[in-house]
């Protein structure tokens, strides 16, 4: 009699409890359906990747263009007569103005010493004999300033100082890349939201293919007593499942993307003289990154919940 | 066990599956519930289950009243109750082993549970050999077998059983009638659905008859539901 052999489960020891019933059976299935879940997966690893992307690039779009902002700023060339100490005193007044973060006052030895640093024809200036170059207030403005673009009243008020002879400053280029970055910011973002919803929508179907698949077990499942936890709890599994692998195929995919146009962009900043680096995703970021496609996917498995109350099965009867 | 009072199941508007339809079953009895195919037998056992929801009157299963039993707790109540179907229900794409051991995973039974206890019901039907084979490859009667083993390894107190003989030869049939009977014999009270006049006529249990939607026939030797 071979009750050794009754007493040996059909599977393993895990698969009998109420979790690892649906965990099982989850995998199951996406192991019996290997390349068609494959296939699944690589739709949600690519649609998902352009919204990874962006995310990971998020971070350096976002230091451009608050970089280069913080960087600016207005010089205020003075008069001649005005001396080191008055143009100290001037730059300290005007430091405590509101609008204005922080200024620095260069003098004229200063800047004579900058030019020659800077510039080929230091010995031009050399050849002079006397000193050109003024004394200049190097003025920084808030940064809300800078953005709001009120920066034109802060420069009529200081110019209206008898001792500015020359106020100069030019922020049309920082306002361009500003408007280029926020523009990428705003497609991308709609493009990432529209692809995002396909992504829902996606995992949404493909369980309710699966449920499809699962329907007999699933009424058996009913009659034999089964409430709507056990019924819902390999939906949300499959869901979770779905949505984490998406993301780690998603991750992949972007981050391959990701080396393929970092010289590029590396070359262009360098071009630009700027600070931008693409840099590796961190793992706080992927981490995101795999918290919300396991959002998604628990999302998307929630359109096809089991509802029992419109539910009550039909199987198992044979005529009235 | 079960009791009836003037339930009617209305299936589409002034159509009855079951119309006024009252009894009493004892705890501990075996009764047959016979009539014509589209009697009603179903829907009764349906009843019973909590698949399906009376349009009118009370059913008490154990002390539960349905008229006050909410939708979320109508599933434990049907991990109470075993039910056998004319069709087994058999899922093809596991074990016998895991076919019993489903409605144990349902209830949340921990897997020492569940090993002894498949094994006993499987034992029981005489199936003990055949645990890990698919249903699939087994006969008709063994399949039926499985499904009796799956409705009685939670060890319900009520065993329901619709025309579980109805696709069966008659020696298997009473093979499987058998079984149900050594069931009630261990105290389960049995509901029997069957139209099968062979089985009627050798066991003379008492009888529940339904001719469309109603009851007919003599009483049962059991209290009436008015006296209860």
């Amino acid at each position: 009699m071979s009750n050794e052999q009754a007493a040996n489960a059909a599977g393993p020891r895990w698969t009998y409890g109420k979790r690892g019933y649906a965990l099982s059976q989850s995998l199951r299935q996406l192991q019996r359906h290997k390349f068609a879940s494959l296939i699944t997966l690589l739709v949600l690893g690519i649609t998902l990747a352009l919204p990874v992307m962006l995310l990971f690039a998020s971070s350096a779009l976002q230091q451009l263009s608050t970089r280069s902002i913080e960087g600016e700023s207005l010089t205020a060339y003075l008069q001649d007569s005005i001396s080191d100490l008055d143009g100290a005193a001037l730059a300290d007044k005007w430091a405590s103005l509101p609008g204005i973060r922080d200024t620095r006052y260069i003098s004229r030895d200063e800047a004579l010493a900058l030019f020659r640093e800077n510039s080929d024809i230091g010995a031009a200036v050399d050849a002079l004999g006397a000193n050109p170059l003024p004394g200049a207030i190097v003025v920084f403005p808030d940064s809300n300033v800078l953005r709001s673009g009120s920066v034109e009243s802060l420069a009529t008020t200081l110019r209206k100082s008898e001792a500015v002879e020359r106020l100069q400053f030019d922020l049309r280029w920082v306002r361009r890349l500003q408007a280029v970055v926020s523009l990428i910011q705003l497609v991308g973002g709609m493009l990432a939201l529209f692809l995002t919803l396909t992504a829902l929508l996606v995992i949404g179907n493909t369980i309710r293919l699966e449920l499809l698949r699962r329907r007999s077990e699933m009424e058996v499942a009913s009659l034999l007593g089964a409430g709507s936890y056990f019924m819902n709890r390999p939906i949300l599994y499959i869901g979770a499942l779905y949505g984490l692998l998406g993301g780690v195929v998603a991750s992949i995919i972007a981050v391959v993307g990701f080396n393929a146009i970092r010289q590029p962009a590396d070359d262009l900043s360098s071009l630009y003289e700027s600070t931008f680096q693409l840099s590796h995703p961190t793992p706080s970021q992927i981490g995101i990154v795999l918290a919300v496609s396991i959002a998604l996917g628990l999302l998307g498995a929630l359109s096809s919940m089991y509802r029992p109350s419109q539910q009550l099965t039909h199987r198992g009867s044979n005529g009235k | 066990m079960i009791v009836f009072e003037h339930v009617s199941l209305e299936y589409l508007p002034g159509r009855y599956a079951l119309q006024d339809v009252s009894f009493t079953l004892n705890a501990g009895s075996f009764t047959f519930l016979t009539g014509h195919s589209g009697a009603g037998k179903s829907s009764l056992l349906r009843l019973v289950a909590r698949l399906e929801r009376p349009t009118s009157g009370d059913i008490q299963v154990g002390n539960i009243h349905y008229n006050h039993l909410r939708p979320r707790q109508e599933p434990a109540l049907r991990q109470q109750m075993g039910i056998v179907f004319q069709d087994n229900q058999l899922l093809l794409d596991r074990s016998v082993f895991d076919n019993v051991a489903f409605p144990l995973i349902i209830g949340g039974y921990k897997y020492s549970d569940i090993k002894t206890r498949v094994s006993a019901a499987l034992s029981r039907v005489g199936l003990a050999d055949k645990a890990l084979e698919n249903p699939q490859v087994l006969s008709g009667g063994e399949q039926q077998r499985i499904g009796i083993a799956r409705a009685v390894v939670a060890r319900p107190k009520l065993l329901l059983a619709d025309e579980p003989t109805g696709n069966l030869d008659p020696d298997i049939s009473a093979e499987i009638m058998q079984l149900f009977m050594q069931f009630n014999a261990s105290g389960v009270t049995v509901l029997f659905a069957t139209h099968d006049q062979g089985l009627l006529d050798t066991f003379g249990y008492p009888r529940l008859q339904l001719h469309q939607g109603a009851l007919t026939g003599a009483p049962l030797d059991a209290p009436t539901p008015r006296e209860r």
